[in-house]
């Protein structure tokens, strides 16, 4: 998660002034990562009204919680992507489990999320803008075997436990947890350069 | 566990997916290990990095406004001004609270003890097993609220347990929500916006049990002064829009 090039603030700064109850300093946080946290939150949710309400309660609490940001522990586009995706993942909790396995059966495939990515990167027609890290991430995932990226994906997108994803996989709990930890060190391999930039 | 096993958890940690035993086990043995904490860390950023492998998609203009009315109506915590005045609805709750005290001491101690006891035998239909509800219901880390309107009936009572992780949510008497509906409680903390718990709506005897995972925001609270149910539309609101029906303090077990 880097700094947009050109910012005249790094992002750590604009927390701060958050905390200091300047509300430009949300305006400026927002212009930098309001895309990627609706992306994110519509992703999970899948509907274009309540990943609004995500965005707004996931900026909400990056604000009342300003003080709490602690940037020995991540960077600040992590931060809100996991406030977002926390928001998010509570919004389909409270739909009911039952009603998301059935609008989700087709996510069942190898092919996980990967695939509409690569198309929507691939057809320039849409007009998508794709940012370094959004090409970086898409190259990764793409380059882990699709069992593995089925199963992560499964739990970042979906927030299923491990042993979830076994019972929806129908694989063993061992295996699925193989998978998760090789693809996730896979992609830390993968992603150092864009990690690197968010310190 | 050997120190590789232990770092077998830090990805699967960092996508939230331990369960809970398994997380506070974790979470214990990263208070004295530095290389499972750094791997946390580079692991936390691994995940938070998939949030771009989420398909493209273009917020709405309007979306930025809402995000700033919703900032300049809340202040920031730690922010150093002096309190603003409650929220009117919350001064209302106020009033609600003490006019309902009385009845509370009344009836809390009579009937609702065995309507308890009848909604804890029959929350293994909802829990699963005994064990679970069990494991919810009972230990030293387990906060209960009784939230009561100014009549006797409806009811309710939330069983917090801060080590699973688990609002466990008894209503009695209330009628359930219309279509479009839902009732949604609202975790009340002093200096803070109220906070929602989730959403859930009653049978039509007017009864629910339900368990609800508790946020990080209201986990990251510690302590919640009160608690309060309204109902809103369907999927709950980001903040209550109406005065609770139902209200109550919540009691420290410690």
């Amino acid at each position: 998660m880097a700094t947009p090039p050109n910012a005249p603030v790094p992002d750590s700064q604009l927390v701060g002034r958050m905390t200091a109850g300047e509300d430009a300093a949300l305006g400026d946080l927002y212009d930098r990562y309001g895309k990627m946290v609706y992306a994110l939150a519509l992703a999970i949710v899948r509907e274009p009204a309540d990943a609004e309400e995500v965005v707004v309660d996931a900026f909400g609490q990056a604000w009342r919680s300003a003080a709490s940001f602690d940037a020995t522990r991540g960077s600040v586009g992590a931060w809100l992507a996991t406030i977002a995706r926390s928001r998010a993942l509570d919004t389909i909790r409270a739909r009911g489990r039952r009603a998301r396995a059935h609008e989700r059966a087709a996510l069942l495939s190898d092919e996980g999320l990967a695939a509409p990515i690569t198309a929507a990167g691939s057809d320039p027609a849409r007009g998508v803008e794709r940012s370094e890290a959004r090409r970086l991430v898409s190259q990764a995932l793409a380059a882990l075997p699709g069992p593995q990226r089925a199963a992560i994906e499964l739990a970042y997108f979906e927030g299923l436990s491990q042993s979830e994803i076994a019972e929806r996989l129908a694989e063993p709990l061992g295996t699925v947890k193989t998978r998760i930890r090789t693809g996730m060190e896979k992609l830390r391999g993968l992603l150092g350069p864009l990690l690197e930039g968010a310190a | 566990m050997t120190a590789h096993e232990w770092q077998e958890q830090a990805a699967p940690y960092a996508l939230g997916i331990l369960s809970p035993e398994e997380r506070r086990a974790f979470e214990a043995h990263l208070a004295g290990c530095d290389a499972c904490r750094a791997d946390v860390r580079s692991y936390t950023e691994v995940a938070a990095a998939l949030a771009h492998a989420a398909p493209a998609a273009e917020p709405p203009g309007a979306l930025r406004d809402r995000v700033l009315a919703e900032a300049r109506r809340v202040r920031p915590i730690g922010r150093r001004v002096p309190p603003r005045p409650p929220l009117p609805w919350l001064a209302a709750a106020a009033a609600l609270l003490l006019a309902a005290a009385g009845a509370i001491a009344t009836w809390r101690l009579t009937g609702r003890v065995h309507e308890l006891e009848r909604s804890l035998a029959v929350s293994d239909s909802v829990l699963g097993e005994d064990s679970a509800a069990l494991a919810l219901l009972t230990g030293p880390d387990v906060n209960v609220v009784s939230l009561a309107g100014t009549n006797r009936a409806p009811s309710a009572r939330i069983v917090w347990n801060r080590a699973l992780n688990r609002f466990v949510v008894f209503a009695f008497d209330l009628p359930a929500a219309p279509a479009g509906r839902t009732y949604q409680l609202w975790a009340i903390a002093k200096g803070h916006a109220p906070l929602s718990m989730g959403t859930f709506n009653t049978d039509a005897q007017g009864r629910a049990r339900v368990v609800l995972p508790v946020d990080r925001e209201i986990a990251a609270l510690g302590f919640i002064d009160n608690c309060g149910l309204t109902e809103e539309p369907s999927g709950g609101s980001p903040q209550p829009t109406e005065t609770p029906r139902l209200l109550g303090a919540w009691t420290r077990s410690d």
